[in-house]
């Protein structure tokens, strides 16, 4: 194996580090006279740089054999949506292709009419159907509605003013019927009121206010963390309540001296 | 060749707003950088993924383009490099590793259009056997390393010049020659015991 960093091994006056550096030229055809004649002979002598020669003129062959691919359609679209993010009317057109012209009814059929059909030819939507419009005519049975009444209802704009006006009489008429008897029901709570003035409140207040100790002292506050129900437990005492913790009454007898 | 003065007027347009202008950008380099990305990630799912993501950062960074530093397809050429060394890092683990011998592509997209188009003249076997070539030159190209990889592709795909290969690698001329010319032979390596191996 010849040493390639060893300058002119092969005697043409050329080394192996200067055929690498010219290698590309020849191969580019660049290389001519002297210069070209000189690169040969070192290719036909050294062992390393002619097979080099070989492979690197096959490989340069091979690639300029490969033909350039093409871009998938959608590319350039892809690429202007993703950076101005602006799908142009030009490019839709061009990636489309021409739709047929349609009448306005049949886009409303194809629109609105075809999907609705479809929903309506469901078994399940029959069948709800069926079950409201039997609950309805019950509904309309019990409550005395009859279809001739139904037939008999005027929809002519005198007839819907005239029922109008009539309804609201008839709403009028209602309150001012109804207020003496609230007029009538106030008096009779207000003296009611006046003949108990002493009602006791409700006995949830009671214990609200028992157990209220904004206004007593801290310490008093403290024990009162403890206490359950009605009675009081202090929280240092494990005996509970004891004689000497009892309030001293003193009971003072008044004898009648007869 | 790009017209430098047309491409600047297109830049400066785009800057302002002009969605046109966006569009023709678009138009003009889509194919080119989604070859490129083809040939780099190897399916047509990566290449279409990384061709918006291309011109996501282009649209954000036109601003940033200066006429004066080089030619605005070397400045596309750089970011869409950027991006495929990115995704390289990023899908590093799951790479393509499969068998040369593996069945090809059944992608439309991997296909070049005039093997997309039925071609009369030329015999059905011609045909299936000239896909199969294409398809074989494809994987044996996902094969090299990332580095050999863009530099042959730059050059013997694209024909961009050693300077603009340079610019857009940011490697010295002299590294790029040396990668093409390691690239070609090795890819030629390949393949010629593959068909070696068929043979």
């Amino acid at each position: 194996m010849p040493d390639r960093t060893k300058n002119d091994h092969t005697n043409n006056g050329i080394g192996c580090n200067e055929f690498d550096l010219l290698l590309s030229d020849a191969l580019d055809g660049v290389l001519s006279g002297a210069g070209l004649d000189r690169f040969q002979a070192h290719a036909r002598t050294c062992k390393t740089c002619g097979p080099l020669l070989e492979e690197a003129e096959a490989g340069r062959t091979w690639l300029k054999g490969l033909t350039e691919v093409e871009p998938p359609a959608s590319l350039v679209s892809n690429i202007l949506a993703s950076t101005t993010g602006v799908d142009t009317q030009r490019l839709r057109m061009m990636t489309r292709a021409p739709q047929p012209r349609i009448s306005w009814w049949e886009h409303v059929q194809a629109s609105y009419m075809e999907p609705m059909w479809a929903i309506v030819r469901q078994p399940r939507f029959a069948m709800s159907f069926g079950m409201a419009f039997f609950a309805l005519s019950v509904s309309l049975t019990v409550a005395g509605v009859k279809p001739r009444d139904v037939l008999q209802i005027s929809l002519r704009p005198s007839a819907i003013r005239r029922t109008y006006y009539n309804t609201q009489a008839r709403v009028v008429r209602y309150v001012d019927n109804v207020r003496p008897v609230l007029e009538v029901q106030a008096a009779l709570r207000g003296i009611k009121r006046n003949m108990n003035p002493a009602e006791p409140g409700p006995s949830k207040q009671q214990k609200e206010r028992k157990n209220d100790t904004t206004q007593q002292p801290e310490q008093k506050q403290d024990r009162n963390y403890s206490q359950t129900g009605e009675k009081l437990i202090l929280a240092g005492d494990p005996l509970g309540p004891s004689n000497r913790d009892l309030p001293v009454v003193s009971v003072t007898t008044y004898r009648r001296f007869v | 060749m790009e017209d430098v003065q047309v491409v600047a007027m297109l830049v400066r347009r785009c800057i302002a707003g002009d969605a046109a202008a966006w569009e023709e950008i678009v138009q003009t380099y889509n194919r080119r950088i989604y070859n490129i990305c083809y040939r780099f990630a190897g399916t047509s799912d990566d290449a279409q993924d990384l061709t918006q993501e291309v011109f996501i950062k282009m649209y954000r960074t036109l601003s940033s383009y200066d006429a004066s530093k080089g030619a605005f397809v070397t400045w596309v050429t750089t970011i869409t490099r950027n991006l495929l060394v990115d995704h390289f890092r990023k899908t590093k683990q799951d790479r393509m590793t499969d068998s040369m011998d593996s069945t090809a592509s059944d992608h439309e997209d991997a296909q070049p259009l005039s093997e997309q188009i039925p071609d009369q003249s030329a015999p059905a076997d011609t045909r299936v056997r000239q896909r199969e070539l294409s398809e074989t030159v494809h994987q044996a190209l996902g094969k090299l390393s990332p580095e050999l990889r863009e530099a042959v592709i730059l050059r013997d795909l694209q024909d961009m010049d050693y300077k603009e290969i340079a610019t857009a690698l940011r490697v010295p001329e002299g590294t790029v020659k040396s990668r093409i010319n390691r690239g070609r032979a090795e890819l030629g390596r390949l393949l010629q015991r593959t068909y070696r191996q068929v043979m």
